[in-house]
């Protein structure tokens, strides 16, 4: 089987560059970037092979170009092996766990191991980790991480990951790399694409596939190729400035249009990929609130005729977007399918999009609080601005705590609907009521003033602190529960940084906010 | 008094109260998430959510809401929205009292084509069973997380120690019953061994007693097989007696080879080897090592399993890997010398075997005790929605000072005074009014993958009206008398293969009082802001920030107009 196909590649190879036999032929042989329009399927659903390869060449070895070739021809040149080729690019994968580079005999400098020499030791760690018994530790989810890892790299090495489409009349089948590259394809493909038929011959079924099952593919790869949110950030960003530093209100509504725009743009095509609501996981529910508290601002600003909302809205929605940027390691851009639960797109629209919304109001609050605590402690705000702004803040509780009071309790109609109980203590559910508790509790006493001003700021700073537990906390903490569907890793850290900062920010301006010296209203 | 009335009305009515409340219900709310998260969610149940003290406060929550809206009564028009958020939250609470009160919340196990009625309930309950005087009793666990001394007695059965979470701990205690013969009780000894390489390493508790139920005689790791027999027999194992046999004599406790004895073999009509033991009482015993370690009976028409004689034919054994311990020694067969290898063992070496880089250690040995695992308290630990600790629920029954155990996993059956009782420890279950079938079971994967995409159980329901059939799947849950039944998971029978469908069942008389609540709460707390805005609308605007920009920028836009 393998023989045959160096014979064809040979063949073919000769036949194209007139360079003769195989030996000459150089990588990266047929890989071409081209090839990331190829649909293929993978986890559960069908994408584009650009998106694929992306994805688990980043998981491989943390990068997504090898020695000048992009994620696409880094995965063909590692699938050819399969076919007997050489691959010129070594993977290595990353070793970060201190205890797991003592067992590995790394030296702590070190960040990574060739996959060559963790196939070595593969048994060895393999007999670790069941040492490791049940309990599970950092140090044991590293281990099985590692070995994942060497079984995805295994797998596409061996030409068990690549599957191609096979179009059968309106049918189609996911024949592996190797079974793919029949003579009689690669041959018919020959006078469209002379130079390339065994790409042509993939092209080839690709349009087939397209013609039979839609253009969504093709789709996703403009969609994944295009990266709008580098682009929203940035101009948002703009929008940001234009409103703080250059203080041009118009210019800076226009940024923020085109904010918007984007994202909307953006989100719209994320639905039409996945087919549902984009508030399925940490990566979408993040970009969500920043899009939507971006939104809300924009409208309570606009019947309030208050700019400071739109400052809000702005702030926030920048840094949504840098963790959707830059924190990929906790927050998971893959669409992947979802859970049987979740597929019900009535419930997952409404529950999800209105308690997302709510933290998107308390954003609002959450951004002008530490605004205030900042300008209060190194600049000086008189007591009619602060009241003034206390009174932008209340208003955007007040949406917040309508907002997530609907998404909780609509939650309890969806778990009663699809579980069979209304309320069942569960993480999740409890630390979204212990938030709402905590906002009412704030609102309560700020509306019969039992709560001054200088309170009300730090505490409605603090407060998000449990908005942040019940999103973040809750899959990176506590994870455990039904709602375990939402959940990926590495986000303790970043989660006990912002708890940290957070109090910490309150404790150095707690100075500014002490009871005045004479007797207070 | 009434002036003690009106001012508990208004402390309890008051903002402060309120604030207070709250606080302590979302103060004890984290602690319960912070259980559950440790140790499970039964146990946060048990600890927190379910006990009186959050009840309590729960009630103290539900009595400042009914006299905050009381105090302020006769109705205003400014306080609409607020009268209607709390009327929705009093709904919701009196809601949730009845679904805690009446409701029931239970599972129905569905194997295919097996019809049952029966639903499982979250209480434990122990059931007691004499089934020859066709009697039963029944007792609830309490609904505890920590061990609890029941201290009730009937009968001759005492209730003791009750685990909600335990697990089995390992302890060398001496047999219940005394041998008959106490010289022959040195043969039922116990051991603990643990064999391990650089990859594997495994413990192995191996006894010859009875009474060790848990544990056995005979172990296989992979393609080793491991034997314990009686120490008297290791000293015959390195003999080179030419047949390779080796009998054992549980009278005697002692072994012997046929050639000490100058018994010869003969060859059997059929062709096939044999010999015969004279004992000294003049029975004898006919063996043919080739097929059976038993003597035949006179006749030769059926196996003697209880006889005093055993034959090991050692040749049979020497082509597969087979440790044999006897305690404080073991064998094998070498395959490279050609020889039974006899080595001692103690708790201080190590021997070596032929396989695999094999090392054996003895870490405990005992002739007069025995190994039993018997049920200890632990806290329990979830990981994983999954208990990975504590999954035992365990109950001490003391009969005449003797302490047994009956666990959810196990139950026990005992005799006292020549009656015969059952215990099981299970879920307490009820009986619908009408019966289930499953029909079929589907499941739906994910293209490419096993992750399941959707399940759905085909049930077919066998009423007094006729039959119905449903389809129940996620998110489409079958009604049916007052009955809500949904699709909550399923499990594969590990030896058919076929699927089980678990479905929970719901009764909840306070389902439309919750929804009419959340409804009332949502639109009043939005009409109450739309009216308290209404009054704040007229404000003026500030323009004094010099800070915070886009105010200074809208203060220079006024200076340019």
């Amino acid at each position: 089987m393998k023989l045959s196909l160096v014979i064809l590649l040979a063949l073919f190879s000769s036949l194209s560059f007139g360079q003769g036999p195989l030996s000459e032929a150089e990588p990266p042989y047929f890989c071409t970037a081209e090839m990331g329009k190829v649909p293929i399927q993978r986890g559960g659903r069908v994408k584009p092979l650009y998106v694929h390869a992306r994805d688990v060449m980043k998981h491989l070895g943390g990068e997504t170009s090898y020695e000048g070739y992009g994620p696409v021809v880094s995965y063909c040149l590692l699938s050819v092996e399969s076919l007997g080729l050489q691959n010129p690019i070594k993977l290595s994968a990353p070793v970060e766990h201190v205890e797991l580079k003592t067992f590995l005999g790394l030296s702590p400098d070190k960040n990574s191991m060739t996959y060559a020499q963790v196939k070595s030791q593969a048994q060895m760690i393999q007999a670790e980790l069941r040492l490791q018994g049940q309990e599970q530790t950092s140090y044991q989810k590293s281990l099985s991480t590692l070995l994942s890892r060497l079984n995805l790299y295994m797998e596409i090495q061996a030409g068990q990951n690549w599957v191609i489409p096979a179009m059968n009349a309106k049918e189609v089948s996911w024949p592996f790399l190797t079974d793919f590259l029949q003579e009689s394809r690669v041959r018919s493909a020959v006078e469209e694409y002379p130079k390339n038929p065994m790409f042509g011959s993939m092209m080839m079924e690709t349009q087939r596939y397209l013609e039979v099952f839609g253009p969504k593919v093709k789709v996703e790869y403009y969609f994944a190729k295009a990266r709008l949110p580098v682009i929203a950030m940035l101009v948002c960003f703009m929008a940001l400035a234009a409103l703080t530093l250059f203080k041009h209100f118009k210019i800076a509504m226009g940024l923020t249009l085109a904010t918007v725009l984007i994202q909307t743009v953006y989100i719209v095509l994320r639905i039409y990929i996945s087919g549902r609501a984009p508030i399925t996981n940490m990566y979408e529910t993040v970009l969500f609130s920043g899009y939507g508290a971006l939104l809300l601002s924009m409208v309570i600003g606009h019947f309030k005729k208050e700019k400071t909302f739109l400052y809000m809205g702005l702030g926030y929605n920048v840094l949504t977007l840098l963790m959707i940027n830059f924190a990929h390691g906790m927050l998971n851009p893959t669409i992947s399918p979802l859970v049987p639960v979740l597929r019900d797109n009535f419930w997952l629209s409404t529950h999800v999009t209105m308690v997302i919304m709510s933290y998107g109001a308390y954003a609002l609050s959450w951004i002008l609080a530490n605004t205030l605590l900042i300008k209060k402690k190194f600049s000086t705000v008189s007591k009619k601005d602060e009241t003034y702004y206390c009174d932008l803040m209340y208003t955007c509780l007040k949406v917040g705590s309508v907002l997530l009071a609907g998404g909780v309790l609509l939650g309890g109609v969806w778990a009663d609907y699809s579980w069979g109980r209304f309320w069942g203590w569960d993480p999740k559910e409890t630390w979204s009521l212990i938030a709402l508790c905590l906002y009412v509790a704030i609102q309560h006493g700020r509306y019969t003033s039992w709560i001054p001003n200088r309170i009300f700021v730090p505490f409605t700073a603090a407060a998000f602190m449990s908005i942040m537990m019940a999103w973040f906390g809750v899959n990176y903490i506590l994870a455990s529960g039904l709602h375990s569907y939402g959940f990926s890793q590495g986000g303790a850290v970043f989660l006990g940084s912002f708890f940290l900062i957070q109090t910490g920010l309150i404790a150095f301006t707690m100075t500014s906010f002490k009871r005045p010296s004479q007797s207070n209203p | 008094m009434t002036k003690l009335y009106d001012r508990f009305e208004r402390t309890v009515g008051g903002m402060k109260f309120a604030v207070i409340i709250i606080l302590i219900f979302a103060a004890m709310m984290t602690v319960g998430t912070f259980l559950e998260s440790y140790y499970g969610t039964e146990f946060a149940n048990r600890t927190l959510y379910k006990k009186w003290p959050f009840i309590l406060v729960q009630f103290a929550m539900f009595l400042s809401i009914f006299l905050a809206a009381f105090i302020r009564m006769p109705p205003k028009k400014r306080l609409y929205g607020f009268y209607t958020i709390h009327s929705g939250l009093i709904m919701l609470g009196c809601g949730s009292f009845i679904t805690w009160y009446s409701g029931v919340d239970g599972q129905v196990i569905l194997r295919p084509n097996d019809p049952t009625r029966r639903v499982y309930l979250d209480e434990d309950l122990l059931t007691l069973t004499y089934p020859n005087q066709g009697k039963t009793v029944e007792k609830i666990m309490p609904s505890s997380a920590f061990e609890t001394q029941i201290d009730e007695t009937y009968e001759e059965i005492t209730l003791g120690r009750y685990y909600p979470y335990s697990e089995r701990v390992l302890n060398w205690i001496p047999p219940r019953l005394e041998h008959p013969n106490p010289e022959r009780a040195v043969d039922l000894h116990s051991a603990q061994y643990m064999l391990f390489n650089d990859r594997v390493s495994e413990e192995m508790i191996l006894t010859l007693h009875p009474e060790a139920d848990t544990f056995k005689s005979n172990v296989t790791m992979g393609p080793l097989s491991v034997h314990f027999l009686p120490a008297g027999l290791g000293k015959c194992f390195d003999l080179d007696n030419p047949s390779k046999l080796i009998l054992w004599d549980a009278r005697k406790s002692s072994c012997f080879t046929p050639e000490e004895r100058g018994i010869e073999m003969q060859k059997g009509e059929s062709g096939n080897d044999f010999f015969v033991v004279q004992e000294k009482d003049g029975e004898n015993y006919s063996f043919f090592p080739d097929y059976s370690p038993y003597p035949l009976s006179r006749d030769f028409n059926s196996v003697q399993r209880d006889s005093h004689l055993r034959l090991f034919n050692r040749k049979l054994f020497q082509k597969d890997p087979h440790l044999f311990l006897f305690g404080e020694a073991l064998s094998y067969y070498d395959e490279d010398e050609d020889v039974w290898v006899v080595k001692s063992l103690n708790k201080t070496s190590l021997a070596e075997l032929p396989w695999m880089g094999l090392q054996v250690r003895l870490l405990q040995y005992e002739k007069n005790l025995i190994p039993k695992k018997t049920p200890q308290y632990t806290l329990p630990i979830q990981k994983n929605n999954e208990m990975i600790r504590g999954r035992e629920r365990a109950l001490e029954l003391v009969v005449k000072n003797k302490s047994f155990w009956v666990t959810n996993q196990q139950p026990i059956s005992l005799m006292i005074d020549g009656v015969k009782v059952e215990a099981r420890l299970s879920k307490k279950t009820i009986f619908l009014p009408f019966e289930f079938v499953l029909e079929r079971f589907n499941m739906d994967t994910d293209p490419g993958t096993r992750n399941p995409a959707s399940y759905e159980s085909f049930v077919k329901l066998f009423t007094p009206e006729g039959v119905e059939k449903h389809h129940v799947f996620m998110n489409n849950p079958l009604k049916h008398k007052g009955f809500t039944f949904y699709q909550a998971s399923y499990s594969q029978n590990p030896e058919t293969g076929t699927y089980n469908s678990t479905l929970s069942a719901n009764v909840d008389q306070g389902r439309p009082l919750k929804y009419l609540g959340s409804i009332f709460l949502v639109f009043g707390a939005a009409w109450h802001y739309q009216i308290t805005r209404r009054k704040k609308r007229l404000k003026p605007d500030h323009s004094i920030l010099k800070g915070l920009d886009s105010e200074k920028d809208s203060k220079d836009q006024r200076k340019q107009t």
